[in-house]
C-alpha cells in the first residue's frame, strides 16, 4: 500500500465512524431497538485484499474501537472489528476465483468482482460481523433468541445500505 | 514493543486475533455495567461450584476425622447423660435435680455430692455371636485405650455386656446373652424395684428379671433399666421392657419371674461404649472390706 493509495482508506474510516455514530447509531435510538444498521465493518471489508490478516485484526480493532468511544460501548465494537478482520479472507474464499484473488483487484468491491460476488461474499462477512457483534452486546447465552432476532434484522437493513453505498460511491481502491 | 509486534505479524493471524480478543474482553468487563455484571455473575456461580465441590472432596477425605470426633461427642454426652441421673441429691432436706455443670466452683460441698461418677470411651464391635450357649463380643479397644476387666460396655439402645480380658488394642466382653452374665437391673415404673437379670439360653432377644417382691404388680411394656448398684453400669441405662404378665418364681414363690424384651437387638451391636467408674478403685477398696469381714 503506497502513500497515494493509504488515503481512500483513512477518508473511509474517518466518514464511516462518523456515519456510524452521528447518523446510523442514532436512528437506532429514534426508530427502535429493532433497527440496527452497522456500516463501519465496510472499512474491513475494502482493506486490500492482499493485507495480512494480522494488520486486519489489528485495524478492525481500532475502527471498532472508535465507534466504542461514541457509544460508549467499550470492546464491543472492537471485539467484533477485530473478528471481522480475522475471517475476512475466510468470507470471500468460497467466492475467490479459481487460483485465488489476482493483485490486480485492490479491494474486494462490486468495481472488480461484479455485484453478485461483492453482495455474496458482504452477506456472509456482514452476518457474522453482526452476530458476533450482538453476541457481546448481550454477553448472555439466555438471550440467544434475542440476539438471532436482532441480528436478522440487522442483516437486511446492513446490507441495503450496503448496497446503497456501493452504488453511490462505487469504491474501486 | 516494535519486535513484539512483528512477531505476533510473523506468527499469523490466530493469535493475534486470539490476543486482541482477550484484550476486548477484558475491556468489555471493565468498562460496561451489563457485561462487568454478568461477567461478576457468572464467575461468581462457577466459582462457588467449584469450591463447593473442592468442600466436598475434602469432606469425603476427612470422614474418618469427623466420624472420630462425633464419637467423642458421644462420649462426652453420655457421659453428661449418666452422671446426670445420678445427680438427684438432698439439699436443704428436698430433693432437686442440680446440674454439675451450673454448680460454682467455689461450692466444694456441693460439687462434691454431685461429681461425675461415670466415664465413657466409645468402641466398635468387631465380633459377635448371639447363637452359643455363652456369647461374647469382641471390640476394638484395649488396656492402650484404657479398657480394664469389669468395666460395663452399653449401647445407645441398651446394655451389651462386661469386660472380660483385655489385650493392648482389643478387649474380650462377656455378652450379656452369657450364662454367667447377671446385671442389676431396676423397674422405674415400681419405685425402683430392682432385681437381676440373667439369660437362660435359647431367644437371643430375651432375658429373664428375678429377684422382684411379689407385691410388686408388674405390668406388660413396662420399661426395664439399670439399677445402679452393680456399679459398672451407669443408674437408668435402658435395657428393654417387661413382655408377657409375669409369673411366681417356681425356685422362689416369693419373688417374681419376669421376661424381659431387650432393648438392644444383640445381633445388630456395632457402636457401642466402654462405660468406667470414676470411683471404682474406691468402691473396691470398701467392698473388699466387707468381704474380709464376712471370713
Amino acid at each position: 500500500m503506497n502513500g497515494s493509495s493509504i488515503y481512500p482508506h483513512i477518508l473511509r474510516f474517518i466518514g464511516l465512524v462518523a456515519l456510524q455514530s452521528l447518523l446510523l447509531n442514532q436512528m437506532t435510538l429514534s426508530v427502535g431497538p429493532y433497527f440496527n444498521v452497522l456500516l463501519y465493518p465496510l472499512f474491513i471489508l475494502f482493506l486490500p485484499l492482499q493485507m495480512p490478516t494480522p494488520y486486519l485484526i489489528l485495524l478492525g480493532f481500532t475502527v471498532g474501537m472508535a465507534v466504542d468511544a461514541t457509544v460508549p460501548s467499550w470492546g464491543v465494537h472492537a471485539s467484533a472489528g477485530a473478528f471481522s478482520g480475522f475471517i475476512r479472507s475466510l468470507a470471500f474464499l468460497p467466492f475467490a476465483p479459481k487460483g485465488g484473488f489476482s493483485p490486480k483487484d485492490p479491494i474486494f468491491a462490486p468495481a472488480h468482482m461484479g455485484w453478485q460476488t461483492f453482495i455474496n461474499g458482504t452477506a456472509l462477512f456482514m452476518a457474522a460481523h453482526i452476530f458476533w457483534y450482538f453476541s457481546f452486546s448481550y454477553f448472555a447465552p439466555v438471550f440467544a433468541g434475542e440476539i438471532l432476532k436482532k441480528t436478522l434484522a440487522a442483516w437486511l437493513l446492513t446490507m441495503l445500505f450496503v448496497a446503497l453505498y456501493a452504488m453511490m460511491f462505487n469504491p474501486k481502491k | 514493543m516494535g519486535r513484539l509486534l512483528q512477531l505476533l505479524l510473523r506468527n499469523g493471524g490466530f493469535v493475534t486475533f486470539l490476543l486482541v480478543e482477550l484484550g476486548c474482553f477484558a475491556i468489555m468487563v471493565n468498562f460496561n455495567g451489563r457485561q462487568g455484571e454478568i461477567w461478576a455473575n457468572t464467575t461468581g456461580i462457577f466459582g462457588g461450584r467449584a469450591l463447593e465441590k473442592r468442600q466436598m472432596a475434602s469432606d469425603y477425605f476427612s470422614l474418618y476425622e469427623t466420624a472420630d470426633s462425633l464419637a467423642h461427642v458421644v462420649d462426652s454426652l453420655q457421659a453428661r447423660l449418666s452422671n446426670a441421673r445420678q445427680m438427684q441429691v438432698p439439699v436443704r432436706d428436698t430433693f432437686f435435680l442440680v446440674n454439675y455443670d451450673s454448680l460454682s466452683k467455689t461450692d466444694s460441698v456441693r460439687r462434691k455430692t454431685v461429681r461425675p461418677q461415670y466415664g465413657f470411651i466409645t468402641a466398635k464391635a468387631i465380633k459377635n455371636s448371639i447363637s452359643g450357649a455363652n456369647n461374647w463380643v469382641i471390640i476394638n479397644r484395649g488396656t492402650h485405650d484404657g479398657i480394664q476387666p469389669d468395666m460395663a460396655v452399653v449401647s445407645p439402645a441398651g446394655i451389651v455386656g462386661i469386660v472380660r480380658h483385655v489385650s493392648s488394642n482389643f478387649s474380650l466382653v462377656m455378652s450379656v446373652l452369657h450364662q454367667q452374665a447377671k446385671i442389676s437391673v431396676s423397674l422405674p415404673n415400681q419405685k425402683n424395684a430392682f432385681g437381676s437379670l440373667t439369660w437362660e439360653g435359647g431367644n437371643p432377644s430375651q432375658m429373664t428379671l428375678r429377684y422382684i417382691p411379689q407385691h410388686f404388680v408388674v405390668k406388660e411394656n413396662e420399661p426395664v433399666v439399670t439399677s445402679g448398684y452393680s456399679l459398672m453400669f451407669p443408674q437408668g441405662h435402658p435395657v428393654g421392657t417387661v413382655i408377657g404378665v409375669p409369673k411366681a418364681d417356681p425356685e422362689n414363690p416369693y419373688f417374681l419371674e419376669i421376661s424381659v424384651k431387650l432393648s438392644q437387638d444383640m445381633s445388630t451391636v456395632r457402636d457401642v461404649a466402654v462405660v468406667y467408674n470414676l470411683f471404682g478403685p474406691e468402691l473396691d477398696s470398701l467392698q473388699l472390706k466387707i468381704s474380709s469381714n464376712e471370713r
